[in-house]
């Protein structure tokens, strides 16, 4: 028995077992050959051609292809190479085409494959239309004389025995129940029959099914037969470049190549170019040309060309051809980036080149790619899977849990818990996390977990890479099958994994904030003072000032070093120069605290030796520790005596999930060829407990030279503009911190915060002489229309009073009440009480009403009584309101309302806590952000940042504070801390040992 | 002239029945809720579970993780019924008057036209509360004023001991300096936009004139301008004046989203109503169901009956294809409530000869059963649908 129609979890919503536990389980069971056949696409294919080799199986490719407008279906197995490009090509079609039909589109794309169907419709008319058939017997066999059998024999068509499976064993049955009640959107008990397969779709041994079609013994015999003839074990596309446009033979990819790198070298570095420049042009341009890399390189300079601003990243940032086309910013002489990082002769498998785009002209670009190459190129798709978070929330919707109990369980989990991270035993190891300590589990949340267990790992849906693309020289439904992802875009149905198993290249094109914010800021200075007609050459990171503010990590807003580890970097470091806040911006890895630790005291004493003598000169540049990604491959080489090739591999498994085998193997090899060197067995732990330092993410040079150039940048721009410069950070939205943070950060720098006006704000925050106006973006509930219509309208005429505002922009009841309560309509009635402005509000309305209802020939909206002397506004509920609508005060910080209140706890402000160091303190402050971390020993423990007026203060809650009061901290208000101010370098942190709310203000209804 | 309203108030008033029952409980903290039930909320408490922060309705995994040894009682409802029948009974002795909640401990009286009888209205709220403490250890609170709305509010300010009396013409005084949430029959909405105009005591809102008042709550105006004066001209609705459409309803002890359950409470629900229905000798016409889902949300649909029926098993067809429609969410139902919309006279002439259809031989068996359960009791015959959410429910 050969089972030819099995399906996985990429069958989405129906199967349940994953590939490798699909082809471990038919290994088990005594199967040598097995086809998958997901529903509707190829979704897992490379991921089965691997675990069959794993499990030293047979794979046979196929799918199981829908159709939309009926019942028919049919399980197509690929016989070669053409069947395969005929099915990715149904596939696509399946998916993109609405007119799709089964019957009519297979026979024309039947070429190569081998076709089940359980239909005598579609068998008699396929048949008639020359396709290469099978009858699918699923499970049983079949009465002879069942129309299906009897067309079959007519036909002489010949009957295999398939499982149909969608899942491994019997008792999966009901988490494939759960998966239908989720995709269905119902309740358990309400699935029908045809909403689920039945109990008895699992996988089961060849034993089962020779007993099962004991009296139809032919079956088996001609699944034996058929699964013999299915040879084809997967495509073979090689490295797939994308093509460029417009070569011919007189002018060759390689020759527009060079002659492009060398204008572009004249731009860069000036008509006359130093030998050193040459020389590396030349060398780069050899190996590109030899590993075929010329299209590639033009055609991502054709993309880069339409873009404002870019930063490449990646390790194409070492490559002097790039910074030449202008596809990245940094200099890789100046700054000592290595070539051979990106692309030697050696390395077998594609490079990409990533590439940052400002994030709102992003989609313009991919809309420009994707149009210029249209039916080549798609987006690389994501494959999402239940993590742990979404499967207990889905599940506990399934059981009818309302959204308010999901919420307090889901929102307490841990954020990083991944699905390779999620504890076997959910519910137990939940119950004894801090965060749940003060909550129950009734009945029905052990179910709810046990099932969100097994279905934690299940992909949901196929989305869009955030900014993955492929171009292929054929039609790229030919290599992969293509689908229209929900934003319209066609996007592979493999993700980053498997079209790189595949040999297809990617571009990354991907968005980023922070090039936004630069854009903006410079053009409102070049609108106020016409400053920066080339921005591009100005080199910040020699500018002394900006300097300063990275060396006293002064650099909230700015792009990758305003994070609370990073500020604190600097602090501790004190430098602010190029060549450290590159290695800076990648020692700070979730796994190098101690590393980080030992750097700073080499770096302000000057004083260290390298752990082995071989270690000498490999990382002189930063003091005896590896910092960057390809500091592990030279210390493999160095250190173990890997081949280059080999210490690729290393560093590119260690930063990969699911590595444990390779992994070890990787140790083993390094540890023999490191104690072969002579490197003592002591030495040789520490060396690789480093190299293991750079799981999870970590960067190489090139990339951290290249995000360090837009640091400087956004720095420079902070220092010397600051209002302009937070006005860009805000508008552009997506920073580290919540626009109430960069408003206290603006008010640090001295810039004044005006509230918002209808009659003076924007749409976005505008900066301009120390001053920063409110955007209309800031208030809570305005739509897009209404912010447009207020712009639009203030055009022609500014708003003279509130009738006047209604009547013309015509705001729903709740954008004009968040309106008022912001305080942008202050303007337009004199009376200071915004409860009249409420009162005004309800009367426009309900005329407005009334005139809706009873449509009158004269004025549709009388003035009715004024409004009503109303008592005057309590100061407190009026700025609750503000911050309700805005999230920050525009005239104070928020904490100076509990002045009052906080004078007997005698707090010390944030600025003066360095006078404070090992003394018990209490610091009253607003909670901006954090985030937790793990110990050594695995405890939970918490980095959270408050503020005051102040300043910022960084607070460590070590796992047993954390523990004790993790439940109880929120966003959005202020807190006692108790602790003790500890210094490190300079750098002060509070260490908490306990914390509190502070009492509330005033009630509400005191009038 | 001005009338003579009684309110009379017994505070948590399940709480205060099974103290009486079991006075062992005075001055703990106990919480009524079903038991074994993990999803199970509070139905009712006592004063000091009050104080210790249990509310009505809170689910009880949390109430018991307030006061880990809090003692629960499961909640005796033919026992709040009979008491409140003896309530009733016992001030129908000053006027037939009586309006009354269900089993929630609340009775309004009308007794202006029987001063010459039982003497002041203040004496006859006086002698009931007595009345009440000497038969049934009820310790009331009680107030008196000229309509049901002053009286409310009186009542509420003194909560959980005490007794008001708002002489005629003091209503406006009485309520001037009070916040303006404790007037009933103010919605949310209507305190949202009180509170953002600034006004939080009655005496601040009465500024308004009812043209101004007009201007922002539109049709919401006059019955505003009202209570905030306390003028409420609704008089008593007696019990024998409701005539209240036959309803039943199910309260789920633990919320559920089963069909299974939902089904086997639907079929309680139309045996309720059916067998009131065939003891008018009348037919079911029109049906409504109301779903109360546990977040609160509640979901209506209404279907006509037609053929009109009397009989369990085609009232309950028709009614599931009401549940299918108001069942249109995946949260958990907490409650079901069945009315009998509209019903219509039998048919009273038979037909001359006999028929064995379905609707007869179902005719015959509602019959046997209502003789069997008239005879025997409710429970000597169950349909075996309903047995799947009794096995549950024990």
């Amino acid at each position: 028995m050969i089972p030819l129609n099995t399906r996985s979890h990429y069958s989405f919503m129906w199967g349940t077992g994953s590939i490798k536990s699909l082809c471990r389980r038919a290994k088990a069971l005594g199967y040598d050959r097995i086809a998958l056949t997901d529903t509707d696409n190829l979704c897992g294919m490379w991921q089965f051609i691997r675990a069959c080799r794993r499990s030293s199986l047979t794979p046979v490719i196929g799918a199981e292809i829908t159709d939309p407008h009926t019942s028919h279906r049919a399980v197509c197995l690929v016989k070669d190479h053409i069947g395969y490009r005929n099915l990715a090509r149904l596939i696509t079609r399946r998916h993109t085409d609405k007119g799709f039909s089964l019957k009519t589109d297979l026979p024309g794309l039947a070429h190569g494959l081998t076709v089940l169907t359980k239909n005598p419709d579609l068998l008699l008319f396929w048949h008639e239309n020359g396709v290469d058939l099978a009858v699918n017997l699923t499970r049983h066999p079949l009465s002879r004389h069942h129309p299906l059998s009897v067309t079959a024999r007519h036909l002489d068509i010949p009957m295999v025995a398939t499982p149909g499976s969608f899942f491994l064993n019997p008792e999966d049955a009901k988490i494939h129940r759960m998966l239908r009640a989720i995709d269905r959107n119902t309740c358990l008990s309400r699935l029908t029959p045809v909403d689920a397969a039945p109990d008895t779709a699992f996988l089961a041994s060849p034993h089962a099914y020779r007993e099962k079609f004991a009296i139809q013994r032919s079956a088996i015999h001609n699944t034996h037969v058929l699964g013999e003839k299915l040879n084809f074990q997967g495509p073979d596309f090689g490295i797939v470049m994308p093509p460029l446009k417009g070569k011919t033979t007189a002018c060759t990819a390689e020759k527009i190549l060079y002659e492009k790198t060398l204008a572009g070298a004249k731009i860069r570095y000036g008509e006359i170019l130093t030998h050193r420049v040459i020389q590396r042009i030349h060398h780069e341009l050899a190996i590109i040309r030899q590993k075929n890399f010329c299209e590639y390189f033009l055609v991502v300079q054709r993309i880069v060309k339409r873009a404002s601003r870019i930063c490449g990243r990646g390790s194409g940032a070492a490559s002097i051809v790039a910074y030449c086309l202008g596809i990245t910013n940094v200099c890789p002489i100046k700054h000592n980036l290595y070539f051979e990082r990106f692309l030697n002769p050696e390395r077998t498998d594609p490079p990409d080149i990533d590439i940052d785009f400002a994030w709102d002209e992003r989609d313009d670009i991919l809309d420009w790619v994707l149009d210029e190459f249209r039916g080549h190129a798609a987006m690389v798709s994501s494959h999402i899977l239940f993590q742990p978070r979404m499967a207990v929330r889905e599940t506990a919707r399934v059981f009818g849990l309302p959204e308010m109990e999901i919420g307090k369980v889901s929102k307490r989990l841990p954020w990083f818990w991944r699905i390779n991270e999620a504890p076997d035993d959910l519910l137990n190891r939940i119950r004894v996390r801090p965060e749940f300590r003060f909550m129950d589990f009734p009945q029905p949340w052990p179910d709810i977990m046990a099932y969100a267990q097994a279905i934690i790992g299940t992909p949901r849906t196929l989305s869009v890479h955030p900014g993955g693309i492929v171009i292929t020289p054929g039609p790229i439904n030919t290599y992969v099958p293509v689908q229209t992802a929900p934003k319209g875009v066609p996007i592979i149905q493999w993700d980053k994994d498997g079209a790189e198993a595949a040999g297809l290249v990617k571009i990354d094109l991907l968005g980023n904030r922070s090039l936004g914010v630069i854009r903006d800021s410079i053009e409102s200075v070049r609108q106020s003072s016409g400053k920066f007609d080339d921005f591009n050459t100005l080199d910040p990171e020699d500018d002394h000032d900006t300097r300063q503010t990275v060396a006293q990590g002064h650099t909230m807003g700015c792009f990758y070093i305003e994070s609370p580890a990073m500020r604190l970097l600097q602090k501790k470091t004190r430098v602010g120069d190029f060549e450290h806040l590159v290695i800076h911006s990648s020692i700070i890895r979730p796994a190098a605290n101690t590393f980080i630790q030992d750097y700073i005291q080499r770096l302000h004493t000057g004083v260290w030796k390298p752990i082995h003598p071989l270690l000498e000169s490999v990382l002189d540049e930063t003091f005896g520790i590896m910092v960057f990604q390809e500091d592990v491959s030279r210390v493999a080489v160095k250190v173990a005596g890997f081949t280059h090739a080999a210490a690729d591999g290393l560093r590119k498994i260690i930063s990969k999930k699911d590595r444990e085998t390779e992994l070890a193997d990787y140790h083993d090899r390094f540890e023999q060829g490191a104690l072969a060197k002579g490197v003592r067995p002591a030495d040789v732990k520490v060396i690789w407990d480093m190299i293991a330092s750079f799981s999870g993410y970590s960067f190489c040079k090139p990339h951290s030279a290249s995000y360090a150039r837009v640091s400087f940048q956004a720095a420079y721009l902070k220092t010397h503009y600051p209002a302009q410069f937070m006005a860009a950070v805000i508008s552009n939205q997506g920073g580290f911190y919540s626009t109430f943070a960069y408003v206290s950060e603006a008010r640090r720098l001295k810039v004044k915060i005006l509230a918002p006006d209808v009659n003076l704000s924007g749409i976005q925050w505008k900066g301009e002489n120390l001053r920063l106006r409110v955007g209309l973006m800031a208030i809570r509930d305005l739509s897009a229309k209404t912010m447009a219509a207020i712009v639009e309208q203030r055009r022609s005429k500014k708003f003279t009073d509130l009738e006047d505002f209604f009547a013309r922009v015509n705001p729903r009841e709740n954008e004009a009440r968040a309106l008022i309560q912001s305080g942008s309509l202050d303007t337009l009635d004199r009376s200071n009480n915004r409860a009249g402005l409420l009162w005004s509000l309800a009367a426009w309305q309900n005329k407005k009403k009334t005139a809706d209802r009873q449509p009158s020939l004269f004025d549709p909206i009388a003035s009715g009584p004024g409004i009503p002397d109303l008592p005057a506004e309590n100061t407190v509920e009026r700025l609750r309101r503000e911050f309700f609508v805005l999230g920050f005060l525009c005239n104070c910080h928020p904490i100076l309302l509990f002045k009052e209140i906080l004078q007997e706890f005698n707090t010390v402000k944030a600025i003066h806590l360095p006078r404070f160091i090992n003394k018990k303190v209490i610091f009253a402050g607003w909670l901006i952000t954090g985030k937790v971390v793990k110990t050594r020993h695995g405890d939970p423990m918490k980095f959270l940042t408050f503020e005051d007026e102040t300043g910022i203060v960084e607070t460590v809650f070590f796992p047993k504070p954390y523990a004790l009061f993790c439940h109880m901290l929120d966003y959005g208000k202020p807190y006692l801390i108790y602790g003790k101010p500890d210094s490190n370098w300079g750098a002060v942190t509070l260490v908490v040992e306990k914390t509190r709310s502070v009492p509330s203000l005033p009630g509400r209804s005191t009038g | 002239m001005d009338r003579s309203i009684i309110h009379l108030n017994i505070a948590d008033f399940a709480a205060a029945v099974e103290t009486n029952l079991a006075p062992a409980l005075q001055g703990y903290p106990f919480i009524i809720a079903p038991l074994g039930a993990p999803r199970a909320v509070v139905y009712d408490m006592s004063d000091e579970a009050y104080q210790q922060g249990v509310r009505k309705g809170m689910p009880l995994s949390r109430a018991t993780r307030l006061n880990r040894k809090i003692r629960l009682l499961p909640p005796r409802f033919n026992r709040y019924e009979q008491v409140m029948k003896d309530l009733l009974k016992e001030s129908l002795a000053f006027t037939p008057l009586i309006e009354s909640g269900t089993l929630d401990g609340h009775i309004f009286m009308d007794v202006t036209g029987s001063e010459r009888l039982f003497g002041p209205s203040a004496d006859v709220a006086f002698k009931l509360k007595k009345a009440f403490k000497r038969s049934f250890n009820f310790d009331p609170i009680w107030s008196v004023a000229t309509n049901k709305l002053v009286a409310k509010v009186a009542t509420r300010i003194v909560k959980p001991v005490g007794e008001v009396i708002v002489p005629p013409g003091n209503e406006q005084d009485f309520l001037a300096p009070l916040p303006i949430h404790l007037i009933p029959g103010l919605i949310k909405t209507d305190l949202t936009r009180l509170a953002e105009f600034n006004l939080f005591f009655v005496s601040q809102a009465r500024t308004l004139t009812l043209d101004q008042l007009r201007g922002a709550f539109h049709q919401r105006a006059g019955l505003i301008y009202n209570r905030i004066r306390g003028l409420d001209p609704t008089p008593i609705q007696t019990l024998r004046k409701s005539g209240s459409p036959l309803k039943a309803e199910h309260e789920f002890v633990d919320d559920t989203n089963e069909l299974g359950l939902l089904r086997s409470a639907l079929y309680g629900l139309v045996e309720k109503i059916c067998r009131a229905l065939r003891n008018q000798n009348r037919l079911w016409t029109a049906a409504k169901i109301v779903l109360s889902y546990s977040d609160g949300l509640q979901r209506t649909t209404a279907l006509k009956l037609s053929p009109p029926v009397s009989t369990d098993m085609a009232a309950f067809k028709s009614c599931l294809v009401l549940l299918d429609r108001a069942w249109t969410r995946r949260v958990r139902i907490r409650h079901m409530r069945l009315i009998c919309e509209r019903s219509g006279p039998a048919q009273i002439q038979a037909t001359l000869f006999s028929q064995d259809t379905k609707a007869t031989k179902q005719t015959t068996l509602m019959r046997t059963m209502d003789m069997i359960r008239s005879r025997f009791g409710n429970n000597a015959i169950t349909p075996a649908l309903t047995l799947e959410g009794e096995k549950r429910a024990s």
